[in-house]
């Protein structure tokens, strides 16, 4: 892409009407590339999803089904589908825990970090810390599955305990922490980095201002922290919605709910049951939600400042 | 929701990164530093103790210790021969995948970060809004939509039905935009066409040297994400000469201890910390811009 | 049998005995294939059975104008995944699949299948074992697939730990829950008996299966759904009973936890598909190698007949997408009858064969090899191949089986949290199961 001067014809015209044309092309010339493939790889495919949610499958006593239109029906489905909405449940309690947890446990290692001379040790935790984000989920979860196993676990060998870590009931607090331990270096890396950006200045003047350490960290860091902590909640909370590897990656080592997560469910809905039509209008109900929470979210931590 | 992420003031030139002042740790901040370095490293530690055992070994000896004698060696021979070595196969596949994923995404991000940052047409702010949009629809239910597309033009089974979706990628293009807004000033822009600068070398010659941090950074990510893929390529890719490392490694756990085989536990493992590997050096060697690139995604609010 | 100086007549014996095996082995020739199609064809084929690429090469050779190109996309839900996706596609599809018995009517259900009888299929009915051709044709009329391997149902057990603790192998449950309450005793608790699997239906409704139990039905133009049938009832009643008592235990199988168990001589017995034994002798290894011994199921009521039920076993279908229909049924016909195919698929993949002549194959019993040799030389091929013949032959599936597949661990997780009584979870199971099949269209009662 070496010359991406404009063809020849449109240069033509008179300076003026060249500008205001150049004006006019240029953004389009420079965005095709991007738009032609979010075209065909997402706005087609979510068509084409929205399209098939609208068919429901007919049958007549045996042989296959037949696709007719259903309308909404899939949808008023969903709202009627005890499994799916208890997956939303799930999440929420995710949400509620995980979420701030991490974000939490991410400000606070970002902060004491920011607040020392960078020399080795700051490098080795910093490496230390985002190491697991390294690991793809499908490992992470393949790994934890092992850590987790009531015989074999390490945990369980030192403490000569027998907890089964992936009983229904912690189940998603074991799922929880292998998110925790991928993500939170991850967090931290971010608000660490908006923490080394502010300009040095601004502590000198508060700290002429007579400011504690505390003070600084109150009044000034964690301000300036809001917009970052802000997109890493809304990606958490993205990224939550979608948990799925985790969830797949532990199933063939013990019980597992369908449910556990929205998008495990969704996900048998398509691959076990083969209800494609049925499985994207969860996927937009999916969509739509995660869009709400996110919104919520933002109005909320705007409303406060 | 973009709108309120990032704001319409014009650009700030990025803050010096400056020395951190202040003393060294206190002792409660070094116990808790210490104790999230434990957290994190344990797992990995596992992997390091796991990936030189046998089957006997990891059941009888102590999880997070060495055992002797080592079986490295043999894990690795089964690892690299199982399958006539299609192990080494799928680890260049990654690399393909991830290489050609980073490289085209950093080039269309920049791009389309270019156009939304610098220029202003008819529907930008919606139309910016709507990929942003995009991130929160779960790819699970794409499956059937882009295998029948992929399949329409004949892409399943390529490897381009791995790495073209993986060229879009939404995160990037926010933060490229978000580069471009402070990286590169309009009035530079405009003091360049004053000069008679064709739009492609305002673009190439001048704006992009100063927008590096945040091609490393988009690279980066992209890179991350389709190394980490699982997901689509299960969907779009039937031959196992195509699988990358995560499906691959996937593939054999499922199969081997079911099938009257011996189970390849600590294989593997030690396949899993091999296919790391590429990441971390990716992240100790660029870490000083991907950091960078962080830091002016979120400090712009 | 070692005699220093073998008398001559012995000697005598023995070679004619040898000679009559290799009659026997060239009597039992394959049957006569359909003819193979003149022009050049290729066959695509999803399999996860381990080693298949080297026994299509065989086939090749035999056929030279059809090659195959064998894909491994991992176990049952991976391969199902990307079936079902390019079957719903309508391309994409291979021409040949491997697909478990259970799963066999949710893919026929989608239309996706070749009724094999219109290349000739029914033909071949005669040289499977019967029960497996109910799996595959269940209304004896159009033909699904092919049957590969089989999953007949006995028990094994550690003829030390047995032996140790003076108990007789169990030939009835009762004997069975005795033994169970005696290794507790002897043992403080440290060793079980057996194993429950609470998240593999079809091992339990194996065990359902042996005793009559049917669960699916069809009736007129729908289904009759009866998991809380009364042989599921007493069979989960039984095991639940030994499991409150701490007698057996719950591990997961094919965990690393279970191998661990297995290997340490904690579990003492457990009940395995004739493609199990396979999986002790590569799982464990040399440990615990040689203690382990099959015997047949037990029974509910002393003497008769040994029942059995059947655990997994998968088949061979041809999709409507394949341009060689012809080609693909010569293969899936010729991978599960022929003689050096069956034999390939023992010795790579532990399949026990779906072949009537099969279940002779010499290969079954070679105590130089795993899983024989694993089994202390034990003729472990005759105890699964008399279980196969005991295998109810009216057994049926349902296309939504997958959904009813995965209920089942949710309802036996609530019943070994207490939450619910065995007849409660078989209830539970059944109408929430009732309910999601209804709401996917099907006609079931």
């Amino acid at each position: 892409m070496t010359d991406l001067s404009l063809p020849t014809a449109l240069q033509a015209p008179s300076p003026r009407r060249k500008k205001a044309l150049a004006n006019r092309f240029t953004p389009w010339f420079f965005l095709a590339p991007f738009l032609t493939v979010f075209a065909a790889f997402f706005v087609a495919p979510v068509g084409y999803a929205l399209y098939l949610s609208l068919f429901i499958k007919k049958r007549g006593g045996f042989g296959p089904a037949r696709q007719a239109f259903g309308g909404l029906t899939n949808y008023v489905r969903a709202f009627q589908d005890s499994e799916f909405l208890q997956s939303l449940l799930h999440i929420l309690l995710f949400m509620v825990i995980q979420v701030p947890l991490m974000l939490l446990a991410a400000t606070a290692l970002a902060l004491i970090l920011d607040g020392v001379k960078n020399g080795f040790a700051g490098r080795f935790f910093r490496t230390a810390f985002y190491l697991p984000y390294t690991l793809p989920s499908v490992i992470a979860g393949l790994l934890w599955g092992y850590l987790y196993s009531k015989n074999l676990s390490p945990f369980n060998q030192i403490t000569g305990l027998k907890t089964d870590f992936l009983a229904s009931g912690i189940l998603l607090f074991s799922i929880g922490n292998i998110v925790t331990w991928t993500w939170t270096g991850y967090n931290m890396i971010t608000l660490y980095a908006a923490l080394q950006n502010v300009p040095g200045e601004l502590y000198e003047a508060a700290r002429i201002d007579g400011a504690s350490n505390w003070d600084l960290t109150r009044y000034v860091k964690l301000p300036l922290l809001r917009p970052a902590l802000t997109l890493s909640a809304i990606f958490s909370v993205i990224g939550t919605m979608q948990i799925f590897s985790e969830p797949f990656v532990l199933r063939p080592l013990g019980y597992v709910p369908d449910n556990i997560t929205p998008n495990t469910y969704l996900y048998l809905v398509v691959a076990r049951d083969g209800n494609f039509s049925y499985g994207a209008a969860l996927a937009v109900l999916l969509a739509v939600f995660t869009f709400i929470l996110s919104g919520f979210f933002l109005r909320s931590v705007q409303g406060e400042s | 929701m973009s709108g309120a992420l990032r704001s319409e003031a014009p650009a700030r030139r990025l803050g010096k990164p400056r020395k951190s002042s202040g003393p060294r740790f206190t002792p409660l901040q070094t116990a808790i530093l210490l104790l999230f370095a434990f957290y994190c490293l344990l797992p990995l530690w596992w992997m390091l103790t796991t990936l030189a055992k046998d089957n006997g070994q990891l059941f009888s000896t102590p999880g997070f210790l060495f055992a002797l004698p080592s079986h490295l060696s043999e894990n690795l021979h089964t690892l690299f021969t199982r399958q006539d070595g299609i192990f080494a196969r799928w680890l260049v596949n990654s690399v393909v995948y991830a290489g050609l994923t980073a490289a085209g995404s950093m080039v269309v991000s920049a791009m389309a970060g270019y156009a939304f940052s610098k220029f202003r047409f008819t529907g930008r702010d919606a139309l910016f809004n709507v990929i942003l949009a995009t991130i929160m629809v779960p790819s699970t239910a794409l499956v059937l939509p882009i295998f029948l597309l992929m399949q329409q033009i004949g892409l399943i089974n390529t490897y381009w039905a791995v790495i073209l979706p993986g060229l879009v990628n939404p995160f990037g293009l926010y933060l490229m935009r978000l580069f471009w807004d402070a990286g590169f000033p309009s009035e530079l822009m405009e003091a360049a066409r004053i000069d008679g600068a064709s739009e492609g070398t305002i673009f190439y010659q001048l704006g992009l040297p100063l927008v590096r941090g945040g091609l490393v950074t988009v690279a980066l990510f992209a890179f991350v994400g389709a190394w980490n893929n699982f997901f689509l390529p299960l969907v779009v890719v039937n031959k196992e000469e195509l699988f990358p490392l995560t499906l691959g490694l996937s593939v054999w756990n499922q199969t081997s201890s079911s099938s009257g085989q011996e189970p390849l536990y600590t294989v593997i493992v030690l396949g899993a910390l091999i296919s790391i590997l590429p990441l971390v050096i990716a992240f100790l060697s660029l870490g000083r811009y991907w950091q960078g690139g962080l830091a002016s995604g979120a400090v712009k609010g | 049998m070692s005699y220093a100086q073998p008398p001559r007549l012995l000697k005598k014996t023995a070679l004619l005995l040898s000679l009559a095996l290799v009659a026997s082995t060239a009597l039992a020739a394959d049957p006569a294939f359909p003819k193979a199609p003149t022009d050049k064809v290729q066959l695509e084929v999803w399999s996860w059975v381990p080693g298949l690429d080297k026994t299509a090469a065989e086939f090749t050779k035999q056929y030279p104008n059809i090659t195959v190109k064998i894909t491994n996309l991992g176990g049952g839900p991976q391969t199902y995944t990307k079936l079902r996706t390019a079957i719903e596609a309508k391309s994409g599809a291979p021409d040949v699949a491997q697909i478990e018995y259970g799963f066999l009517p949710a893919f026929a259900d989608t239309g996706g299948l070749v009724d094999l009888s219109k290349y000739g299929a029914s033909d071949f009915k005669k040289y499977f074992v019967p029960w497996t051709w109910g799996q595959v044709s269940p209304d004896g009329q159009a033909v699904y697939a092919i049957p590969q391997d089989t999953g007949p149902f006995a028990m094994v057990y550690r003829e030390d730990l047995l032996k140790k603790y003076g108990i007789a192998t169990p030939k009835t449950w009762d004997e069975y829950a005795k033994a169970a309450a005696t290794v507790n005793t002897k043992s403080a608790g440290k060793v079980k008996l057996g194993n429950f699997y609470t998240t593999f239906a079809p091992w339990f409704m194996a065990m359902a299966w042996a005793d009559g139990g049917q669960f699916f039905k069809r009736d007129g133009d729908g289904w009759v759904q009866t998991l809380n049938n009364a042989s599921a009832k007493k069979v989960l009643n039984y095991w639940y009973a030994l499991i409150k008592k701490g007698q057996i235990g719950t591990l997961q199988a094919f965990t690393a936890d279970y191998w661990n168990a297995a290997g340490a001589g904690s579990v003492a017995s457990n009940f395995e598909a004739a493609w199990g034994p396979g999986g002790y002798a590569g799982s464990l290894k040399d440990k615990s190698a040689g203690l382990w011994r099959v015997a047949p199921l037990p029974q509910w009521k002393a003497g008769g007949k040994v029942a059995s039920g059947n655990w997994g076993g998968s088949s061979n279908v041809v999709t409507t997408q394949s341009k060689n229909k012809e080609a693909a049924t010569l293969f899936s016909l010729w991978l599960n009858l022929s003689q050096t195919a069956i034999t390939a698929n023992w010795n790579n993949g532990g399949l026990f064969p779906a072949s009537d002549a099969g279940l002779a194959l010499p290969a079954l019993d070679d105590k130089t090899k795993n899983p024989s040799k694993f089994f202390g030389g034990q003729n472990i091929s005759a105890v699964y191949a008399e279980a196969s013949r005991g295998v109810n032959v009216n057994f049926q599936w349902a296309p939504w089986f997958p959904a009813v597949n995965d209920n089942f661990n949710k309802q036996m997780d609530k019943m070994i949290k207490g939450q619910f009584t065995p007849d409660q979870a078989l209830d539970a199971w059944q109408a929430e199961t009732l309910a999601g099949a209804k709401k996917e269209g099907f006609t079931v009662k």
